[in-house]
């Protein structure tokens, strides 16, 4: 059955004539695909105050259902260790659990749609950093929830947010600069490996790479740095003139 | 004009994909023609805004795309369909074009009856709510030209549009093109020279990342007569002469 048939009961000449049938069945359709967002998305919405940012939000790869869940269950196997064996692996295992996520929030290859994306009036780079911001608070919350279930001492349940926040930069920095989800995520790890056996080897506590509060500044310093060369290699060049 | 590219260079390395593009367009269908690896997506790609150029400079819809507050403008008024299209599984045909109308910042209330307006137009109302996984490859292809055409652009950029089309879709198609070239510079790149023929008023034929030829289709079909090129058509055998004469050209 033709859309005019639907509008019209198949009875096309009872259609006053001066009735547009294509505008009526605009109309019908608009109403008929319109898609309702859910309630996370008219939220960021709102938040960010650009439906456009909160749809690419909603979409984000390592906020799907799937990653989310893959992700909950490793430092649920997380707490499981810690409880059994009393080292933090709680604290060990979030930082690249996050790293891995932040990675995998947006870019070729991850991304389907990326190459089209680079060509929208809201820009890729306000899309990495809100993708990116909402990973990243999704496994602190992960992690703090994971680290009170475990039990652990007041210094590893926060010790390792300033780490993490290293690592995640790490992660998206390389990421970015290289155009690889895979190598971001084994950089992050590469980098919070090295920062737990020079903990190991300089303090002999791998756990110094959480607990001590010297290393505070320096984790903040490096994300800072890897912020900043995240910035500059998604900005555009210009002299296009 | 919507379109000024002067001395437009494009280097991958050592490898200059787009050499010197001087060209400008005004409302319109513009045809760029070219062998595999002339520059054609190279150039488009920096028309869309995604590919910085090395060298040369460039003015879309009269503003430089170089600076943020322009270049988003430029972007709001914008469509390209690239040549790999690149699209989310699950998401329906409606899905996917409310998608790209909502990051082009199209006003969120003029959305709908605008993602309406642009499956209608491509032909796909009655897949509207299909999944794009279960899509066959010219029914894609027309999901990334709604998404394309869905905020009206001022300036439409579609890389091998008709591939994967059947001869009625193209011929569709061909309408739809010369519809926005009616107010909009639509530039075509296609290696199919009969979609130049049946729709574009302009034409350039790409070589080496240098334009070679400029002017109308007629014009590249008096490119080719009596000089015995190849090609079954009268516009196939300009195309043939025209890059023949331009590779003779460059090599003396």
């Amino acid at each position: 059955m033709s859309r005019d048939d639907l509008l019209t009961g198949g009875h096309r000449d009872a259609a006053p004539p001066d009735v547009d049938l294509d505008r009526v069945w605009l109309g019908v359709a608009e109403r008929v695909w319109r898609r309702r967002p859910g309630p996370v998305e008219r939220a960021a919405g709102r938040l960010l105050r650009s439906p456009g940012l909160a749809r690419a939000l909603v979409t984000t790869p390592s906020l799907l259902l799937g990653w989310v869940i893959a992700s909950a269950v490793i430092l649920l196997a997380g707490v499981g260790m810690t409880l059994g064996t009393g080292a933090p692996w709680v604290a060990l295992l979030a930082p690249v659990v996050a790293a891995s996520g932040i990675a995998y929030a947006y870019g070729p290859g991850v991304d389907p749609a990326w190459e089209l994306s680079q060509s929208m009036a809201v820009t890729d780079r306000m899309v990495l950093l809100v993708r990116a911001l909402a990973v990243f608070g999704l496994n602190a919350a992960f992690g703090l929830a994971a680290s009170a279930a475990s039990g652990a001492a007041a210094a590893v349940t926060f010790g390792w947010l300033v780490p993490m926040t290293a690592v995640c930069a790490l992660a998206l920095a390389a990421a970015t600069v290289t155009r690889s989800a895979n190598v971001g995520v084994a950089a992050g790890a590469a980098g919070w490996v090295i920062a737990i056996l020079a903990g190991q080897a300089v303090g002999g506590r791998y756990i110094a790479a959480v607990t001590d509060s010297a290393l505070v500044l320096p984790y903040l310093a490096f994300a800072a740095c890897c912020g900043v060369v995240t910035f500059v290699a998604t900005r555009i060049p210009r002299g296009t003139r | 004009m919507n379109v000024e590219l002067t001395e437009l260079t494009r280097k991958f390395g050592r490898t200059r994909a787009v050499a010197g593009v001087n060209l400008e367009a005004g409302p319109g269908v513009f045809g760029l023609l070219g062998p595999n690896g002339a520059g054609k997506t190279s150039l488009l790609r920096m028309m869309a805004t995604v590919l910085p150029p090395t060298s040369g400079t460039m003015r879309l819809l009269g503003r430089d795309p170089g600076s943020y507050g322009p270049r988003r403008e430029i972007r709001r008024r914008l469509g390209y369909l690239p040549q790999t299209l690149g699209y989310y599984p699950g998401f329906t045909v409606a899905e996917f074009v409310e998608y790209f109308a909502l990051l082009k910042d199209m006003p969120p209330r003029q959305v709908p009856r605008a993602v309406a307006a642009a499956i209608e137009h491509v032909g796909l109302g009655d897949r509207a709510r299909a999944k794009l996984r279960t899509l066959s490859g010219g029914m894609l292809r027309r999901a990334g030209i709604a998404q394309a055409i869905v905020n009206e652009p001022e300036l439409l950029l579609l890389d091998e549009p008709t591939a994967g089309l059947d001869p009625e879709q193209r011929v569709a198609f061909r309408a739809l093109l010369r519809d926005f070239g009616q107010w909009a510079t639509v530039v075509v790149s296609t290696h199919l020279v009969e979609d130049v023929g049946a729709a574009c008023a302009e034409v350039a034929l790409m070589d080496a990342g240098r334009i070679v030829f400029h002017g109308t289709p007629a014009d590249l079909i008096a490119e080719g007569e009596g000089r015995g090129a190849a090609g079954d058509a009268p516009l196939e055998r300009g195309y043939s002469a025209a890059l023949a004469a331009a590779r003779s050209a460059a090599a003396a």
